[in-house]
């Protein structure tokens, strides 16, 4: 009988997880080498509703934000963060999370 | 009709500006540079690793280290031996969002803490005592501060790094005066542009570095502008020459009554008297497009600590005699 259960578990987990799609952005922004400066973009984004995690890659002057289930940022939205932080925003991708 | 200016008058014209611009603007060191001795640390999040080193203070015979992404001081002797951690990554009391610059003063270290608006004060050992501001733009309030100084009487002077602006505060944390406009970005005389970090010397002047001017401004204890420098006229003009900054991110004043600027761009830490005048600078090249000279801290025997934000380490350089 343990098997059957495993198996269903597995299953409700795997339905759960594959509804819960996100959005993850890739951001290039121009002029990121400066620490002052990632801290304060990280934090402008982190404190935006819906995103769930930051990561500012330094080297590359990527900042890649992931986005909640149903979450939508507008480029227009993440340039007016970027801008407010006081840097340039110089292309943006997204990817649907699986 | 217009009058020409005669060729003998200005070639003499251009030759003495010339002369005075490269004794002024592109000064010889005076002294060698100093020399690593030693050097610790590595990425990671374990004790004696660092995720981001952004900050540096000295008491005694130990160093005190900000470690941003880990959210923690770290505390060292004076060869790297790992003594201890003060704070946790958090919001609540006592805990750190990014640690920036240090000051450690009467036995109390003070954290700016970028992240969480507000400057923490912690005794020696790791206690933490109180914490002082919240965010806004508001007297006694703060954005992103980068670093604290604090003088004899316990006042705070704070770099409000988004408000573009330095406070006085008293050590309850009352606001007595600022510098600089709320809010407004400036290269004229007095205005800041991403302030990051203060230092005092021992007649009781504020040493500013200007983080986003590449430039340092002193002001005299009754408030008005001593001096300032950093490039020609020290508007904002950035470069690599001795004397001038590519983002300045930290500052120190020695026990020798020197001032020491960690230039983070130009990945070195410069030394000068304290009316500006160039004397030295040393650092490091960096291993890819992240810089290495973050903040820089003096110790009363006269070696200097660096946080080597690259390569996640602490460095200790030693004057050459």
């Amino acid at each position: 009988m343990k098997h059957p259960l495993l198996i269903i578990t597995a299953a409700l987990l795997w339905s759960t997880m594959a509804t819960a799609q996100g959005v993850r952005y890739e951001l290039r922004v121009d002029g990121l080498a400066c620490p002052f400066c990632a801290y304060g973009i990280e934090k402008k984004f982190k404190k935006t509703k819906g995103v769930e995690a930051v990561d500012i890659d330094l080297e590359r002057g990527l900042v890649v934000v992931s986005a909640g289930e149903g979450v939508q940022l507008t480029r227009e939205q993440v340039e007016r963060i970027v801008k407010d932080a006081g840097f340039t925003l110089r292309s943006m991708t997204e990817k649907t999370l699986p | 009709m217009t009058r020409r200016m005669k060729p003998f008058v200005i070639f003499p014209l251009l030759l003495s500006f010339s002369l005075l611009a490269s004794c002024a603007w592109f000064p010889e060191a005076k002294e060698p540079p100093y020399a690593l001795v030693k050097s610790w640390g590595e990425k990671g999040s374990g004790p004696g690793q660092f995720d981001e080193p952004t900050g540096i203070a000295v008491a005694g015979e130990e160093v005190f280290v900000s470690d941003a992404r880990n959210g923690r001081i770290l505390v060292f002797d004076f060869d790297g031996n790992y003594r201890r951690q003060i704070g946790q990554p958090g919001e609540g009391p006592g805990q750190l969002g990014r640690p920036m610059n240090l000051e450690i003063s009467a036995d109390r270290l003070y954290v700016a803490d970028f992240w969480n608006d507000r400057i923490l004060i912690y005794d020696l050992s790791g206690a933490f005592q109180r914490g002082i501001g919240e965010r806004g733009a508001g007297p006694g309030q703060f954005k992103e501060p980068g670093g604290v100084a604090v003088a004899g009487n316990g006042d705070l002077f704070v770099a409000d790094f988004n408000n573009h602006r330095v406070q006085q505060l008293s050590s309850e944390g009352e606001f007595i005066r600022q510098w600089g406009v709320t809010g407004e970005t400036g290269f004229l005389a007095g205005k800041f542009n991403y302030p990051t970090d203060v230092a005092l010397d021992a007649e009781g002047n504020l040493y500013v570095a200007d983080g986003y001017n590449d430039r340092i401004q002193v002001f005299g204890p009754d408030g008005a502008l001593l001096r300032k420098w950093g490039g020609p006229f020290a508007l904002n003009l950035n470069g690599s020459f001795n004397g001038w900054f590519a983002t300045v991110t930290s500052i120190d004043i020695g026990p020798g009554g020197n001032v020491f600027v960690a230039d983070f761009y130009n990945d070195r830490i410069q030394k000068f008297t304290l009316q500006g005048r160039f004397l030295t600078a040393f650092g490091v090249e960096p291993t890819g497009p992240v810089h290495t000279a973050m903040a820089v801290a003096v110790a009363d025997d006269g070696h200097v600590f660096v946080a080597d934000f690259d390569r996640n380490r602490v460095e200790k350089w030693a004057p050459v005699r």
